[in-house]
């Protein structure tokens, strides 16, 4: 759906391209309707003006400093007297600390232990791509840092990447004025390729692969109700017509005869699964509300879905053996009560390698967010960091990669017991600063196979 | 008294984050932030209350508020985001107080003096409809809705004011513009110019 210069409302859409583009097209014409009435809203101009003049008057009174005697001394002795404390605090502190014991065993800490065997890559193997601020980066060869893909923005933005099973290939959305395409990186020199030759599918919102890594399933704004299915070499575009609304990137099911997506039909939200050919939708659960709240276990028997109970106030891990139908609580949050409550959301859920722990993201804001892990078989949840997002588990089941205050740490998940207080954890390197600010729940790490070539250094 | 009301501030190109930087000293440097933020503070405040009286005052609170604590503006987001965080808890205060939400009368500034009365009056119900259905859909929706259409931000920045992600931004805008449709029954259908 482009903009039409014959539309009414043609100013208006000009005006607000980049924001209807990203809009439904049923929606547009509600959503112009809108900014006009918008538009109407004016300021009264003798209301703004006296508010300039209280404000610059408020804020030149803030300004000027005042001088006086007492002004002029109470600094010096300010800072003298923080000296003065100082000393004494340091004093106390140095006294009060137990005498240095001797270490036994080895000669290093079991944080540094955690950091040598990373860097010399005899744990963790395999490269971590992080999306963050509209750039996907990987970790180059010694994971010191992250190398930037598409470092001259030939592509306008790349919103999110899935690897391909084996691990050794990425697909990466890319949006470039409003419209997406889908780019595969090159084994060998990790250039992005575009898949689809002719693309007229809108601004992408994500992409993932069939099981066998043979197809891949991507979605965008433009009609949300519709499902791109795709060879990697491009071929077999296929656009799936679906009765509901997708609000977040499909994932085939074990089989590949299937997808799951959570979606809205015109009465409920939750997790649906439709046939590739498009029939036989049902709904899994009416109470997933989150996006990537939903995974497969590694050998494709399971699903994991969060499910927020708002009349019990309660966030909800759930297995489903999908064949047999077995629904399990394996681990639940409190949330507030009531429909119209904010809660808290989860995200990006996934299965440690060997399919026996799940790990998720669960808070508000970036701050208040904290990572847990979960034991499938119900028998404990602990949490593994706080203030972090995007936890991404390594091929080999070691590592822990996740994000806090714009970096990059990895922790040991081998260590017992593991909690955020014991497990050591180690500095990987900041994020990239990426293109544009992004809200920090489009931030993904995913770990690549250990056989994936590492990028080249800038 | 001071002004600088229709004065050329000396910043026209510098970005809200140094302005605001710059804003802790330098009275001209808010004034500048003023002038490219008071429209959608009062747009934000008009949508909420639905009376131009009760909009003024609480613009003025966050303006002030945003003044006294524009030193604790870190620049770690955009800056329009902290300044609606703000009139988004100076609503939540309003509304607290035991105020009644107003209801919507001839106090909705539509100065369209060039538009035939009629068109004028059909204006305002449209307005008023919209703004009383917007009342009565989802917080979070209505929220979203207001933040994107009325306050002209984008889907990032209303969900980094919302706390949520730009994806989940996108499906309250998409439910909040469907909920308008049906509530509001023909009304949007007929061109708003």
């Amino acid at each position: 759906m482009t903009c039409e210069p014959e539309h009414p409302l043609h100013w208006k859409w000009i005006m607000n391209k980049d924001l209807l583009n990203q809009i439904p097209a049923d929606e547009q014409r509600i959503a112009s309707t809108l900014y006009s009435m918008g538009e109407d809203m004016k300021v009264s101009p003798n209301f703004e003006w006296e508010l300039e003049t209280q404000l610059i008057d408020a804020a030149i009174t803030r300004t000027q400093p005042v001088e006086g005697w007492h002004t002029k001394i109470l600094a010096p002795m300010g800072w003298v007297l923080f000296a003065i404390c100082s000393v004494y605090m340091l004093n106390w502190i140095v006294r009060s600390l137990p005498p240095e014991q001797p270490t036994a065993g080895s000669a290093s800490s079991p944080e540094i232990s955690f950091e040598s065997n990373v860097r010399a890559g005899n744990i963790c193997k395999g490269t971590l791509a992080a999306s963050h601020n509209f750039s996907v980066s990987l970790t180059n060869q010694n994971k010191t840092g992250f190398v930037t893909l598409d470092e001259h923005e030939t592509i306008g933005e790349l919103r999110s990447f899935s690897w391909s099973p084996n691990g050794q290939q990425l697909a990466i959305v890319g949006n470039t004025t409003g419209q997406g395409n889908i780019y595969l990186t090159d084994s060998a020199s990790n250039i992005l390729q575009p898949v689809l030759s002719n693309s007229e599918v809108g601004y992408m919102m994500g992409v993932t692969w069939s099981q066998n890594g043979d197809r891949l399933i991507a979605w965008g704004l433009q009609n949300k109700a519709t499902v791109y299915l795709f060879n990697k070499d491009g071929t077999g575009f296929t656009a799936l017509d679906l009765p509901v609304e997708i609000f977040e990137t499909p994932q085939f099911a074990p089989g590949n005869e299937s997808i799951l997506f959570y979606g809205a039909d015109s009465s409920f939200d939750g997790l649906f699964q439709a046939m590739v050919n498009g029939s036989q939708l049902r709904m899994i659960s009416n109470l997933v509300e989150d996006e990537a709240s939903f995974a497969w276990s590694p050998d494709g028997s399971r699903l994991a879905y969060m499910e927020m109970d708002r009349n019990l106030g309660e966030a909800r891990l759930v297995l489903e053996e999908f064949d047999k139908g077995g629904k399990v609580v394996i681990a639940s949050l409190p949330i507030p009560k009531g429909s119209g409550s904010s809660i808290p959301s989860s995200a990006n859920l996934i299965w440690s390698p060997d399919g026996k722990a799940l790990v998720f993201e669960f808070g508000r804001g970036i701050t208040d967010r904290a990572i847990y892990l979960a034991y499938a078989d119900g028998t404990g949840l602990v949490k593994l960091a706080d203030s972090a997002h995007a936890p991404a588990i390594s091929a080999d089941g070691n590592c822990l990669a996740y994000i806090s205050n714009k970096q990059v740490f990895l922790m040991d998940l081998t260590s017992t017991p593991l909690s955020s207080t014991t497990a050591p954890s180690m500095l990987l390197a900041n994020l990239p600063v990426g293109r544009s600010i992004a809200a920090f729940q489009l931030d993904k790490l995913a770990w690549g196979s250990g056989t994936n070539p590492a990028p080249r250094q800038p | 008294m001071t002004t600088l009301m229709n004065i050329q501030t000396p910043y026209p190109s510098m970005d809200d984050a140094r302005l605001a930087h710059r804003a802790r000293a330098d009275p001209e440097a808010f004034a500048e932030l003023y002038h490219r933020h008071v429209k959608s503070v009062y747009r934000y405040h008009l949508a909420h209350t639905g009376n131009v009286k009760d909009a003024e005052d609480l613009t003025s609170q966050t303006f002030m508020a945003a003044l006294e604590g524009i030193r604790s503006y870190r620049g770690t987001g955009p800056y329009i985001t902290w300044l609606m965080g703000i009139a988004s808890r100076k609503r939540s205060r309003f509304f607290r107080g035991n105020r009644l939400e107003v209801p919507l009368d001839a106090a909705l500034h539509i100065p369209t003096p060039s538009l035939p009365t009629d068109k004028a009056a059909a204006r305002r119900l449209q307005m008023d409809q919209v703004l009383n259905a917007l009342r009565n859909i989802s917080r979070d929706r209505a929220e979203a809705v207001i933040l994107c259409f009325f306050c002209e931000l984008n889907f990032v920045e209303a969900g980094l004011v919302l706390g949520k992600s730009e994806a989940a931004v996108k499906m309250l805008i998409s439910r909040g513009l469907h909920d308008l449709r049906t509530r509001t029954s023909l009304a949007l259908e007929v061109d708003y110019e």
